[in-house]
């Protein structure tokens, strides 16, 4: 699995935190008996919730409160340890990952020159970009979803 | 006009090359991690873990609450 240093762990999809899954076998045992269903029963919950949050308007306690409680269960999660934590690899082939940062670089770059110029019509921000597409109510319960489906992804890592 | 329109493109290119580099690196043999390996990686430390988690929460703060 691993390439030229890139350490890639061999459980990425087991189902217990440091108890890696040994084979691809295993691995594909792991992802067969995940209860689907509980999944998809989460994933609706967690659409229902992003659909009423979408309702609220900015700058009100009720914005802030919604963004702020799964914050807190995402915190929670975090500090006691999610239920199925994918491994982390134990090291990263630097000349690989500086691909990651000389994009994450431009993109950072990108935005602070037009942040820089107080996002101005003429060279607007991704925030600037991004706000009119997320306004509609359906596509904002959409963003919301998926920043859950983000914060849950990252609280596995 | 023409800026507006170059800024934007700026953006795509960008958001692009990190969907391909993203395939690149699930390519069998690639040396390039996956977001979720870096990710991960970066998360080892407690710190690391709390800044990304503290990255994650603001961007919701500044998207659906602002």
């Amino acid at each position: 699995m691993a390439a030229n240093g890139v350490s890639r762990s061999p459980g990425r999809l087991g189902g217990e935190p440091g108890r890696p899954a040994a084979d691809g076998k295993e691995e594909r045992f792991a992802r067969r008996w995940r209860p689907r269903g509980l999944r998809l029963a989460l994933s609706a919950v967690l659409f229902g919730y992003a659909w009423l949050a979408a309702s609220t308007r900015p700058f009100t306690f009720m914005s802030l409160l919604v963004v702020l409680l799964p914050g807190a269960v995402v915190a929670g999660v975090a500090s006691w340890g999610p239920p199925d934590r994918i491994e982390a690899p134990d090291r990263l082939d630097i000349g690989g990952f500086s691909w990651w940062l000389v994009i994450v670089a431009v993109l950072f770059e990108w935005e602070a020159a037009g942040f820089r110029d107080n996002s101005p019509w003429w060279h607007p921000s991704l925030t600037e970009l991004v706000n009119p597409i997320i306004a509609p109510y359906p596509l904002r319960a959409i963003a919301f979803f998926l920043w859950l489906i983000t914060g849950w992804a990252l609280v596995r890592r | 006009m023409a800026t507006r329109v170059i800024t934007i493109i700026g953006f795509c290119t960008v958001i692009a090359a990190l969907a391909v580099l993203e395939i690149v690196a699930r390519r069998p043999g690639s040396r390039v991690p996956a977001l979720g390996e870096w990710l991960g990686y970066l998360m080892r430390p407690r710190t690391g873990r709390v800044l990304l988690l503290a990255g994650w929460l603001w961007l919701g703060w500044h998207y659906f609450t602002r």
